[in-house]
């Protein structure tokens, strides 16, 4: 024991021994609170797993992975699947990016590169600031009131006269469905997709579009072939997160989806998606399994997310090349 | 109890009398009227929606009454109700439905709780038609059972033409509309369908809070059905009596048991309870009653609570509270709201469950 002590105070002290011992334990403790920092997130990240793993476990025995095609939501019979709800929530989700990945990316680059209408840029920038603060109930209550007449007698005839040959545009529209839910979730991630690419398209540096320019490209060609390329990380990033706010969106969507478990190819049929199957039963949930199959749901969505991060980042690997850098 | 603090706070009502720890003496005295008057308490409450705002009048002017009681209900759904019971985080909890034998299980047995009627309520079914005039619209259950297992599917189909002749039904989509949530308005609703169609039980599997529907979109709550409908032409849903009141929708006229055609009203449900005599938590169902002003579609809603109270005070405020909203004062409140009054075969049947309620072995509620 002796022996240890003296063979650690053996190097010569630097300043003052006191003043090194406090920096020394000031460093522990620091090492201590950032470990302890660093546990405590992968602690709750565990405990969450198991409190949503737990009470779906009756309904992962009972339906298993056969919970995952089943298209059956039946209470009474007490008949679980979340096929319908799964593909509502690709398929809203998928939808609300076809709108606002162009419309975002334009703005973005209208507020980061055009040297016209500058004036513009204040106004704008503070119309995404605002689309952002809108509590999604607020933009859920527009959408009933507004949104669905407007889709209904406006955009889905209109849909169905010039693209009704497509599958996705055929049928009888009430307004409800998820092509509805599309546009409020496109309307939901504007805002980020905006604010995210702009930034990272600012951040392209000065010297690399000046050479373009000085080679002779024009304004657009730089912004085709030297900008978008050098800022895609970024921009996959910001869908990325877009991605994330539509797939878990639930008040705005449940009020415009029409809450059918159902699958259909017309977008202009009601459907739904994971968290409104959730948001709209678990109060009168009763029993085991039904409750269980509630917190499947939960679990299924939680590793859709997942799956779409991981394959995100895979592809942001492969095409910079690098260790991603996070969005 | 914090808990219940928090929620009295969230609830808006005055905290007069802090946590019951004083009994004033033994329920004996009277406040008037046959009303017992109670001990100080605070009680809490969760569960169904659908009575939540006749609770939360009857509670105020209880409160109002009896300052030294402060009654709380956190409403969250008759799921959430039942579950808080079970855990002893609320005094009593409210349901649309009785208990299942599997619910009363997980209470300890049928033997440890009572079950009681709060209220009466009935629905209509609501449709937006401009050709079609408020009441106009006939329906027959077989009508009905049709449009919502998704067999009739335009406005002049001629099972509907045939029962309204005179009237101009367009030649326009059928867009049915019903509950997303899992609501008591819903079982009751599927409990009609039940009792008047075979095929309605064979392909749904009966009567839920929550189903599978075989045609329509879902909304949510009451007041989300109602909006849908008024907003989407062509549509009809099921809604509380209150909602289509309120909202000045228009409601058609049901074919009741005896052949009648009837508008649902506060009356008719009372029509409706007053035709199945021994009415209780396991002979609950009073859809399609008979009696010719009978509504239809009506359902009691109901309160559960333990028999053997733990806490005496608080248990003999309890009945108390819960004797007086079946009096004829508390019913007012209901009455006011558009729910229906308790028949009184039905006040006096919650009368003789509250009687049974104990603590220590004795009796809790001393009402002659």
């Amino acid at each position: 024991m002796s022996m240890g002590t003296a063979e650690r105070v053996a190097p010569p002290p630097l300043v003052g021994t006191s003043r090194q011992r406090r920096l020394i334990s000031g460093d522990r403790i620091f090492l201590a609170i950032a470990y302890g920092a660093a546990a405590l997130i992968l602690l709750i990240a565990g405990v969450f797993s198991i409190a949503l793993f737990i009470p779906a476990l009756p309904a992962i025995t009972k339906f298993g992975f056969g919970f995952f095609i089943s298209r059956t939501w039946d209470p009474v019979r007490s008949q679980f699947g979340a096929l319908p709800a799964i593909y509502g929530t690709l398929v809203t989700s998928a939808i609300a990016l076809v709108i606002a990945f162009p419309i975002g990316l334009g703005a973005a680059l209208f507020l980061a590169e055009d040297a016209r209408l500058r004036f513009l840029r204040g106004p704008l920038s503070f119309a995404i600031e605002l689309l952002a603060g809108i509590p999604s109930v607020v933009i859920g209550l527009w959408a009933f009131f507004t949104l669905t007449p407007l889709m209904r007698d406006n955009v889905d005839p209109f849909l169905n006269h010039t693209l009704g040959f497509l599958p996705f545009f055929q049928g009888s529209a009430s307004g409800y469905g998820f092509l509805t839910a599309g546009v409020v979730l496109a309307i939901m991630v504007l805002p980020i997709m905006v604010a995210l690419s702009r930034d990272v398209i600012q951040a392209v540096p000065r010297s690399l579009r000046e050479a373009s320019l000085a080679l002779g490209a024009t304004n657009a060609e730089t912004i085709w072939s030297v900008i978008l390329p050098y800022a895609r990380v970024g921009i996959t990033g910001a869908v990325l997160l877009s991605l994330g706010r539509a797939l878990g969106e639930t008040i705005a969507v449940t009020m415009v989806i029409g809450n059918r478990p159902q699958i259909t190819t017309s977008l202009f049929a009601s459907g739904y998606t994971l968290p409104s199957v959730i948001a709209n039963e678990f109060t009168e949930a009763v029993g085991d399994v039904y409750l269980g199959s509630l917190f499947y749901l939960g679990l299924v969505l939680v590793l859709i997310t997942i799956a779409v991060n991981v394959i995100a980042r895979l592809l942001v690997w492969r095409f910079s090349g690098s260790e991603p850098t996070g969005a | 109890m914090r808990g219940a603090t928090l929620t009295a706070l969230a609830g808006g009502v005055l905290l007069l009398a802090a946590c019951g720890g004083s009994p004033s003496g033994s329920n004996s005295s009277t406040g008037g009227a046959g009303v017992p008057t109670p001990p100080a308490a605070q009680l809490t409450g969760a569960g169904a929606t659908f009575p939540q705002p006749f609770f939360d009048a009857a509670r105020f002017a209880y409160n109002k009454k009896f300052p030294q009681v402060t009654v709380n209900y956190g409403g969250g759904g008759s799921g959430a109700g039942i579950s808080q019971l079970t855990k002893k985080i609320v005094d009593f909890g409210a349901s649309d439905v009785p208990l299942k034998a599997s619910e009363a299980a997980a209470m300890g047995g049928s033997d440890k709780i009572i079950q009681v009627a709060s209220t009466l309520g009935t629905e209509s079914l609501a449709y937006n038609l401009d050709s079609v005039a408020d009441g106009q619209l006939k329906l027959t259950p077989d009508t009905i059972a049709g449009i919502f297992l998704g067999k009739i599917t335009k406005w002049n189909d001629p099972a509907l033409a045939a029962v309204n002749s005179g009237v101009s039904l367009p030649n326009q989509d059928i867009r049915v509309v019903h509950r997303s949530d899992g609501s008591g308005t819903t079982y009751i609703f599927t409990d009609y369908l039940s009792s008047v169609s075979a095929d309605w039980k064979a392909k749904t599997g009966g009567p839920g809070k929550s189903i599978s529907w075989p045609v329509g979109d879902g909304a949510q709550g009451n007041a989300g059905v109602a909006t849908r409908i008024t907003q989407t032409p062509g549509a009809i849903g099921y809604v509380e009596l209150a909602y289509v009141l309120q909202t000045k929708m228009k409601q058609a006229a049901l074919k009741n048991r005896d052949g009648n055609f009837v508008i649902p009203s506060a009356a008719g449900a009372t029509s409706a309870a007053k035709a199945f005599v021994g009415s209780s938590p396991s002979q609950f169902s009073i859809v399609n009653a008979s009696g010719k002003d009978s509504a239809p579609i009506s359902g009691y809603s109901w309160i559960i609570l333990y028999v053997d109270q733990a806490n005496k005070t608080k248990g003999t405020a309890l009945v108390d509270f819960l004797y007086w909203l079946t009096t004829a004062e508390g019913q007012g409140y209901a009455v006011n709201l558009h729910y229906a009054a308790l028949p009184s075969s039905m006040a006096s049947y919650d009368l003789l469950v509250l009687k049974q309620v104990t603590s220590g072995g004795t009796a809790l509620l001393s009402v002659s």
